[in-house]
This record gives structure tokens, C-alpha cells and sequence, in this order.
């Protein structure tokens, strides 16, 4: 995986601004741990050195911290300086991150589901609104420790790590040999690693999945096997799987920690070797002690961000992984807008709704719910439909709302086509004149307080009261008493005695004997997939 | 003293000594840490005296051994870095798998009325997510807080040692490193849990109306509104947010401040040592580089702080999952009588908090059906969790040959299939063993045949031993119900009580429970059963209502 989704940088405003700062602030970062390290040569150097320092063991880089810094006095104050900004960075660093973490989530989710939301009803049967909403509540949240510890490490690999190695080969070329012919070690041995150990480590999270699936379902089952007397057998079984899955995960970690072993082998053995040779070359005064001192304090400061970027790097293969499910989700064409347009709805008005062969296919493809179903519904009248479940009345609903295009056939208005399979009127036009209620209505943060019959009864006075001249009411009496029943029933009548067309779905034997004309909706194996 | 009451430290040191890890565990693995950070310390320390000494230019041979030191510290990091993850993940995956069986034992054993009143997803969390942060809390705090004293501490040898005031200097800074941004990431944390938890569970809210409410918001024009509620709720989790990364951002300026402050005193304390001739060149070195090392370990603490609320926070759930109803008392095999009479004297029912049922009454000996019905959400469910013992009446009584129905019934005198009952993640033969542990082939095939579900086993590749549910053959709606129906048939439990939840039963579902009503009234077994479809009211003897 990237280490940095280039559709972060170029969609999140928030993201982009973040990146930058991060990446300004690394490099302050980079010059004030360059700085500590030149004042600490030139602090140490007088009193290490059996001799008074003749020349300017910095070289170029002396000009940074001059060589007044070696006085006791000078240099102290130089390095509580750099103490002192280098702690207002370090707290900047963590408010900025945590601001810019929060705010990028916020976007991404108001996207996500702003996206979702204009979807249609077809999208929602399709069975991914519970990852999504996964997504949205939880999975987004994975980009915080992205952005506030990874990204930072991340940005210091990029510029401590190459300012530092300048550096040290500004200041003994032979060390910034040793560390530019291990840098590159890393990242080959940890790629060797992964390569030699995906199979093993792939077989292994297969297996720990499985386990912990099973011990999960049978966890998830105590109530029923309470409920049947059945309960005390499975903890022996729950410790059984749970000392495979166990194995399996140690099996799996013994190889991922591989990576970072070597990681941590290489890094830390190459400031050694470095270490050790500076020493040899002291002896027969090859470099000088201030050098010397300057290279060892720098050399650690070379591999310490991309240690860092390894710690924290499966923390960011989360928040990554979080980031591109919500990007493929934005990016996902929408076929209902490619529908073409029929112009302005007409007037449903004291004109019959005319339904003619139509079909939608299930998500899965194998049926058609409703299939080829055709009715009149006039004006003043209730039409009901009938059927068993999941033969499409409520699809049928939606196809009549406008939201849902149809596999086939067409929803007309006295003749004028308002919907078919690649067309349909214009959105707002058309639900001015409908009114629907669903089973189990949302109304949105103010039903969240009620009952799903409160719920019902508020949704359904909504219909009633709206005097939109179309009304689709999906099973209106379900969750109902039997007196609100009748009340919702008469309410019914009325509106379309008032002239409303009502299409009722329902099973109740009272809803259908208030009904005009009783269609049927029947479904059908789907011949060839759609 | 209940669990509840307890503080969260305590409510976690128990659930860590339920873990049953061993103290050597943990030992071995804070050593094994202490080797990996220490080979840091050690590292800087020897590499500051070898350059030092070298400077003074001594024979190769003087400086030999250092050089050496120096080449097994860069090897040792990472071998003991590598073995300390090993052995504390090791002892934390042993106590998890421990943890998870006595928490399940003791679920299982606790009152009827605690297991029935579970939620299927708060189980899962608890014995899943939450008892895998129990065991993070040894990974990921008891272990590095381990490491960060013993490695501080022997930073503080080395340069007290060499040097006692510098000792002391670095001592107050790896404390104050320590301590301060612990306390500053506690309260961050504290804010998160109480702040940080409502705003978030408001966002959800928001945005999962906004998405399942989708088509209705479209349809009356509110798609807006609901976008606009989504915003405000975001603008409020970000503000809560805030509040929480401001003590977090003070955490990481003092961890630098008093790491950076170290490096001052110690630099200046060891050049001033050098200067008036208390101590050599290659000891000053140590003591003035040595503070580059020493923090790291330290370093991690707020990262364990962090680790310990949300352990402590999965304790106290987990506790109080447990901790509802005290443990069944220990019932020997009892005497389960071949058929039972149920009767409901002026019955009302509720669960703590809810408002209680209408009283009912009925009398239902073996052969018969009681039929339930009311409206959603009424409490039918709950009247069956009554008159299955697991939750006492609010008033009235249950009486089941004449005596009290009790806890003890659940499950033995009474069998429940509730209307979300488990379908396991195993073969359609071991789901319906379930009710019976020694249902035969021919039992199963039986009791699959009343409910029409032969054809679907039939058609199923493995038949009887297809693997359902989770990772096996999904299973519909209505092939659920019936196998649930086949199930509760195979019970050997004198009374029946089923929870048809289905607002409209298809053909073969209201067909197959006809069926399952028939054969339970042959075998002379009482049955109650919660329907909503009124067509089916026939089957029943007698009919309560629970609607006023």
C-alpha cells in the first residue's frame, strides 16, 4: 500500500493543508536536530580533545554554530534554545495533526454519505449499507493515529533523513558511505522478508479469521442454548478454539515481527559500525573529535524517523485501507443519472396512473420482484397490492416515487411515459405530487426518540396532511393498535374520496376490503440476468 | 462489594488475574524489553567513551573491547526487541483464550435473566473486542511501563554513578517525562470517554439516518436537513475532540521539554565536571550523550496510559455483563417432569425500567396452545422471558404445576426459541442437536420433514452435514424460522414457547407451523406461541392479548 492516497492530497482540502504543514514543520524539525547536534560537538569537543582544538572540525557547517559555541555559556544557551523550540514544535506537531485528523474524517464522511444518500433505493437493496455504515461510524475513525502518528514520522523520513545525510557527508564522507550502503538495505531486506514470509503469514490470518469467527458464533449463541438448557457444554470448546487461534496467531507473528527485527537489526548496527570505525580512525587521527562527535549524535538521527515510520505503519495501513473504501465508494459511477430526462412531470392531478409491464431484478439477479406487473390506478381510488413477501410490492412503490429505474416497463401519467427503464421526468417536479410512507419511516433526528409505531403514525399524518395528490403507503398498518388501525384506514378513504390516487401495499384483510381494485404482485425467476 | 461499585483499576487487576497469565510471563517479557531498550542506552553510553577515549589517542588494543560492546549492542536491540514481542504477546494471547473461557463459563452459569437479556452484539463485543483489550492492556501498558522504570533506572545508574548530581538531574527528568504527560493523557482520555463518546454516537446516529433514511429524505425534500444534522454533529465531535487533543498536545511539548532539559543539565554538569578535573573525558562523553537514549522508553508512556482506559473501560463492561443477576444456584440433574401445566395468574411483565405490561391470565395444560398477540413492541418477548423463569413478574404470577417458575425452569422444565435465536456457524444436523444432543439422522430428517424443509436439506450439497451460518450456506429468512421451528420440536422440555416474529408468514412458514403445532399437541407438550399473523389464532386453545 502508498503510504500517502494521493486522493487525500487532491479531494480532502483539510488533508492537503495538513500534509504541507507537516512537512514545513518536519523540516524545522530537521535543522533544530541538526542544530543540537553541531552545538553538542562544539560543547564536548574542548574538553575531549588532550589538545586545544586547532581548526574547525564542522567545516562548512560550522557557519550554522559558529565556533564561539564551544564557551560553556554560548553553547548552553544555543541548545536551550533549540530545547525550548524544539518542545513548541513537538506540541504543535500534535494539536495540528489531531485538528486536521478530525476535520478530514468529518469530510469524508459527510461525502460518503451525502453520496450514498442520493444513491436510490437500489443501491441501499444491494447489500453494502452495513459495511458502509461501518465505514462512516467506525472504519474512518482508523485515520486519526494516520494522521497523528504516521503521517508526522512519515514527513520527517523525508526531510531529517536526507538533510542528515548531506550533512554527514559534509562532515566525514567514509561514515555517510556506511549509512548510504545500509539505507537502502532496509527497505530490500524488509521487502525480501515480506516476499519469503506473504504465504506463510497469508495461510496463517486465513486460519486465525476462521477460529476466530467459530468462537464468536458460538459465543454469540449462549442466549439460544440458555434458552434450551444446552449451555454449560461449549466453554471447554471456546477454550479449545481458542488455543488454536492462538497458535495460529503466534505462528503469524512470528513471522511479521521478522520485518521489524531487521529493521531494527540493520539501523541500529550500522550506527554501531559507524560508530566503531570513527573510533579507529580517531586513533590514527584520520578525523577529529569534534567531527567525530557531531557524525555520532547525527547518525541515529538518520534511521530514526523510518524506524518510526515502521512502528507505526500498520496503524496507517488501517487509516489507508479506511480512506480508499470510502474513495472507491465516491468514485463508483451512479447509473440512475445517466437516465435520460422526460422533461417536467405532468400533473398527476384527476388523471390515472398507468403501470405497464413492469419488472425489477433482485440484487442477486435471479428473480425479477415485481415481474412484468401492470395496473391502472385512478384518481378517488384506493389501489391495493397483494402478495407475499418479497414478491416486490414495496419495490413496486419505489418504482412509483420515481427513485428506483426499473429492469423494464413503464410508469405513465394519462398516457405521458413519466418513468421507463432509461428515462425518467424531472426528479423534483415529479415527488412534489407524491407522498410515501415506508414500513419502518425514519423521520430523519427527530423519529429517533420515538417508537416504530410512533414513528408510523407521525410518518403517516405527514402523508395525509401533505395534499400531494399521489399517495404510496407501504403496509401503513403494521405496528399499529387495532383502534389506530381503523383510524389510519378511514383517514385513507377519505383522501381519496378527496380525489388523492392511493396505492396501498399491504396483507391485512381490513386495508384490502377498503380498497377499489386489488391488484396482484407476483414475482418470476429472472430468464436471462438483466 | 458488586463489581460495579469497584474503581476501574481494580475492575481491571481482576479481570488481568482471571487472565491467569503468569508473573514470570510478564517478567521475562519486560526483561526481554529491557535488553532491547537498554541495548540503546548502552549503545550511546559505550559509543560515547570509545570516540572519547579514541580521542586520546590509546593503543587500538585499549579500545577493543568497546568496539565490540558497541557491535553486540547493534546486534541485541533488535534480537531482544524481536523476543520481547514475542513473549508478550504470547502471554497476552494465553490469557485472553483463558479470560474468554471463564468469562464464558461464568456467563453462561450467571442468572437466566442476565444470559436472555443479552444483545446479540453486546455479546460479541464483550467476549470479543473488549476481552482482546484486556489483553492489550499486558502488551501494550503493564509491559512498556515495566520497561520504561527498569531501562530510566539503569540510565540513572550509569550516570549517577559516574557522576552523582547528573544522576539526579536525569532522574528528576525521567520522572517529570514520565509522569507529567501521563497525567495529561489521562485527563485527555477521560474527556474522550465521557465528551468524545457522545459526540460520536450522535455522528453515528446522524449519519446513519441521513443514509437508511435516504429515500424518504428524498422524497419529502429533507435530504438537506439531514446533511445539515450530519454537519452540526461533526462540528460538535470535532469541537469534543479538541478538547481532548489539547492536554494530548501538552503531553508531547513536556516529553520534549524534559527530555531536552536532561540534555542540558547533563552536558553542562559534565563539561563543568571535566573542566574542574572531577572527572575524565570519556565519562563526561557518556554522561553528556547519554540522555539522546534514555528517553525513548519513557517515551511510550502516554501511549500505555492511552492503552490503560480503554482496557479499563472493556473490564467494566465486560464486568457488568456478568455482575447482573447473581449465579444460578448449583442445581444437580433434576426431576423434569414428562408434561407440565402452565398458568398465568393476572400476569404483567417488564424489564427494569419498562413500563409494565397489561395483566393477563390463562391456564394451558398439556395438548394445549396459548396463542399471544399484541402489538410491536408491547412486550411479548418479554412475557415469554417471564414464563420462561429467566426474569421475575412485575406482578402476578407464573406457576408451572402449581409451584413459582424459577430460573432453574429456563432451559429445562421450559425451552425458548426466541424470535432472534442462533442458527450456529455448523452442519443443519449439529444446529438442530442444539435442542438434544443425541437427535439421530433419522430424528433430524423427521423434524425437518414437519417443517418442509426435507427438500432444502435434500438440495443442500453436503445435506444433513452442510455447514450453515457464518463461512457456511446462508440461510433465508424463512428457512431460518423453519429450522428454528424443527429445533424447538426436538426439545425434550415439557413446554414450548415460540417467538414467531414474522409480521406475515408465507404459505410454507404458516404451513409448517401448523404442523409443529399439531405434532406438539400429539406428544402431550404445552406450547406458547407469540404471533402477529391473526389468521393463525385457529391454532390456539386460548388467546391473550396484550394490547389495552
Amino acid at each position: 500500500m502508498k503510504p500517502l492516497d494521493p486522493r487525500l492530497v487532491r479531494r480532502i482540502g483539510p488533508a492537503r493543508r495538513h500534509i504541507l504543514v507537516t512537512a514545513g514543520l518536519g523540516f524545522v524539525t530537521a535543522l533544530l536536530i541538526l542544530v543540537q547536534a553541531l552545538v553538542i560537538a562544539r560543547l564536548l569537543a574542548p574538553v575531549l580533545s588532550p589538545v586545544p582544538l586547532a581548526d574547525d572540525g564542522l567545516h562548512w557547517w560550522g557557519r550554522i554554530v559558529p565556533e564561539g559555541a564551544r564557551t560553556l555559556a554560548t553553547g548552553l544557551t544555543v541548545l536551550a534554545a533549540v530545547v525550548a523550540a524544539r518542545t513548541a514544535v513537538a506540541w504543535l506537531q500534535e494539536r495540528l495533526a489531531h485538528r486536521a485528523g478530525v476535520r478530514v474524517i468529518s469530510q469524508l464522511r459527510e461525502m460518503v454519505v451525502d453520496h450514498v444518500a442520493t444513491r436510490g433505493p437500489r443501491w441501499s437493496a444491494g447489500g453494502r449499507t452495513a459495511e458502509v455504515a461501518t465505514l462512516v461510524t467506525r472504519g474512518l475513525d482508523d485515520l486519526l493515529p494516520y494522521f497523528v502518528r504516521y503521517l508526522p514520522q512519515l514527513a520527517l523520513a523525508v526531510t531529517v533523513t536526507p538533510v542528515m545525510l548531506v550533512v554527514v557527508l559534509g562532515l566525514d564522507w567514509l561514515s555517510a558511505v556506511i549509512v548510504l550502503v545500509t539505507l537502502p538495505l532496509v527497505p530490500m531486506f524488509m521487502i525480501l522478508v515480506g516476499l519469503v514470509t506473504q504465504e506463510r503469514s497469508a495461510k496463517h490470518l486465513e486460519a486465525m479469521q476462521r477460529l476466530g469467527a467459530r468462537t464468536l458464533d458460538l459465543i454469540e449463541g449462549l442466549p439460544t442454548l440458555k434458552a434450551l438448557g444446552r449451555e454449560r457444554g461449549p466453554a471447554a470448546r471456546v477454550r479449545e478454539l481458542g488455543d488454536a487461534q492462538r497458535r495460529a496467531t503466534m505462528g503469524s507473528l512470528r513471522v511479521a515481527f521478522l520485518s521489524g527485527m531487521v529493521l531494527e537489526l540493520l539501523t541500529t548496527l550500522a550506527v554501531a559500525i559507524v560508530a566503531v570505525t570513527m573510533g579507529f580512525r580517531l586513533i590514527a587521527g584520520e578525523i577529529g573529535i569534534e567531527t567525530a562527535l557531531a557524525v555520532l549524535v547525527l547518525a541515529p538521527e538518520v534511521y530514526l524517523p523510518l524506524r518510526n515510520v515502521g512502528t507505526h505503519f500498520h496503524a496507517s495501513a488501517d487509516g489507508l485501507a479506511a480512506a480508499d473504501a470510502a474513495f472507491t465508494l465516491l468514485d463508483e459511477k451512479d447509473p440512475a443519472r445517466a437516465r435520460r430526462s422526460l422533461g417536467a412531470a405532468p400533473d398527476v392531478r384527476g388523471r390515472a396512473i398507468e403501470v405497464t409491464g413492469l419488472a425489477v431484478a433482485t440484487p442477486d439477479g435471479t428473480r425479477l420482484a415485481p415481474a412484468a406487473l401492470g395496473l391502472v390506478a385512478a384518481p378517488g381510488a384506493v389501489t391495493a397490492l397483494r402478495g407475499p413477501n418479497g414478491e416486490g410490492k414495496s419495490t413496486a412503490l419505489l418504482a412509483l416515487t420515481g427513485l428506483l429505474a426499473p429492469d423494464a416497463g413503464t410508469v405513465a401519467v394519462g398516457g405521458d411515459p413519466v418513468l421507463t427503464d432509461d428515462a425518467a421526468v424531472d426528479e423534483a417536479s415529479w415527488l412534489a405530487q407524491v407522498a410515501w410512507v415506508p414500513q419502518r419511516p425514519d423521520l430523519g433526528p427527530a423519529g429517533r426518540t420515538l417508537s416504530l409505531g410512533q414513528r408510523q403514525r407521525r410518518a403517516l399524518d405527514r402523508a395525509f396532511d401533505s395534499g400531494r395528490p399521489l399517495v404510496l403507503l407501504d403496509e401503513p398498518t403494521s405496528h399499529l393498535d387495532r383502534a389506530s388501525r381503523a383510524e389510519v384506514i378511514a383517514r385513507m378513504r377519505a383522501l381519496a374520496d378527496a380525489g388523492a390516487t392511493v396505492v396501498v401495499a399491504t396483507h391485512e384483510a381490513e386495508v384490502l376490503e377498503a380498497a377499489d381494485a386489488v391488484v396482484e404482485v407476483t414475482a418470476a425467476r429472472a430468464e436471462v440476468a438483466p | 462489594m458488586s463489581r460495579r461499585d469497584a474503581s476501574d483499576l481494580a475492575l481491571l487487576r481482576a479481570a488481568i488475574r482471571d487472565t491467569g497469565v503468569r508473573r514470570w510471563a510478564i517478567v521475562r517479557a519486560i526483561l526481554a524489553g529491557t535488553m532491547a531498550l537498554g541495548s540503546a542506552v548502552g549503545l550511546a553510553a559505550v559509543a560515547a567513551w570509545l570516540i572519547a577515549k579514541a580521542a586520546q589517542m590509546p593503543s587500538p588494543a585499549d579500545v577493543a573491547l568497546a568496539a565490540t560492546v558497541v557491535r553486540f549492542f547493534g546486534i541485541s536491540r533488535g534480537v531482544f526487541r524481536y523476543l520481547e514481542r514475542l513473549a508478550s504477546h504470547d502471554a497476552a494471547l494465553r490469557g485472553v483464550v483463558t479470560l474468554r473461557e471463564r468469562a464464558y463459563d461464568r456467563l453462561a452459569r450467571s442468572g437466566a435473566r442476565t444470559v436472555l437479556g443479552l444483545r446479540r452484539g453486546d455479546i460479541v463485543a464483550r467476549m470479543g473486542a473488549d476481552l482482546d483489550a484486556i489483553g492489550d492492556a499486558v502488551v501494550r501498558a503493564i509491559i512498556p511501563l515495566g520497561v520504561a522504570v527498569t531501562v530510566s533506572a539503569i540510565s540513572v545508574a550509569i550516570v549517577a554513578f559516574l557522576l552523582p548530581l547528573a544522576g539526579l538531574a536525569l532522574a528528576v527528568c525521567l520522572v517529570l517525562a514520565g509522569v507529567v504527560p501521563a497525567i495529561l493523557t489521562a485527563r485527555s482520555a477521560r474527556i474522550a470517554a465521557v465528551a468524545g463518546a457522545r459526540a460520536h454516537a450522535e455522528v453515528s446516529a446522524a449519519a446513519l439516518s441521513a443514509m437508511d433514511g435516504a429515500t424518504e429524505h428524498r422524497v419529502w425534500g429533507t435530504l438537506d436537513d439531514a446533511a445539515a444534522a450530519l454537519r452540526g454533529a461533526d462540528r460538535d465531535a470535532e469541537h469534543a475532540h479538541e478538547l481532548a487533543a489539547r492536554p494530548a498536545a501538552w503531553a508531547a511539548g513536556f516529553q520534549a521539554l524534559f527530555s531536552g532539559l536532561a540534555l542540558v543539565a547533563l552536558v553542562a554538569l559534565g563539561v563543568l565536571a571535566v573542566q574542574r578535573g572531577d572527572l575524565d573525558g570519556p565519562s563526561a562523553a557518556v554522561v553528556a550523550l547519554l540522555p539522546l537514549a534514555a528517553f525513548e522508553a519513557v517515551g511510550a508512556v502516554p501511549a500505555a496510559i492511552m492503552q490503560y482506559f480503554r482496557s479499563a473501560a472493556a473490564a467494566r463492561r465486560l464486568a457488568e455483563m456478568v455482575d447482573e443477576t447473581p449465579a444460578d444456584e448449583a442445581t444437580g440433574p433434576r426431576e423434569v417432569p414428562a408434561a407440565s401445566s402452565l398458568a398465568l395468574d393476572a400476569l404483567s411483565v417488564a424489564w427494569p425500567g419498562m413500563e409494565p405490561t397489561p395483566p393477563v391470565s390463562a391456564r394451558v395444560d398439556p395438548g394445549q396452545v396459548l396463542a399471544v398477540v399484541g402489538r410491536s413492541g408491547v412486550g411479548k418477548t418479554t412475557l415469554l422471558t417471564t414464563i420462561a423463569g429467566a426474569l421475575p413478574p412485575a406482578a402476578g404470577a407464573v406457576t408451572l404445576d402449581g409451584r413459582p417458575s424459577s430460573p432453574a425452569d429456563t432451559g429445562t422444565v421450559v425451552a425458548m426459541t426466541a424470535e432472534d435465536a442462533h442458527v450456529f456457524g455448523t452442519t443443519v444436523l449439529e444446529n438442530l442437536r442444539v435442542a438434544r444432543g443425541d437427535v439421530t439422522e433419522d430424528e433430524a430428517w423427521d423434524a425437518l420433514t414437519l417443517v418442509g424443509l426435507d427438500g432444502w436439506v435434500r438440495g443442500l450439497p453436503a445435506g444433513l452435514a452442510t455447514e450453515l451460518g457464518a463461512g457456511g450456506r446462508s440461510v433465508s429468512g424463512g428457512e431460518r424460522r423453519r429450522l428454528l421451528l424443527a429445533r424447538a420440536g426436538l426439545a425434550p422440555a415439557p413446554v414450548a414457547l415460540v417467538d414467531e416474529p414474522a409480521e406475515h408468514l408465507d404459505d410454507a412458514g404458516a404451513d409448517a407451523l401448523r404442523a409443529f403445532v399439531t405434532r406438539m399437541r400429539a406428544q402431550g407438550r404445552t406450547v406458547v406461541l407469540v404471533t402477529h399473523d391473526l389468521s393463525l389464532l385457529d391454532l390456539a386453545d386460548s388467546v391473550v392479548s396484550l394490547d389495552d
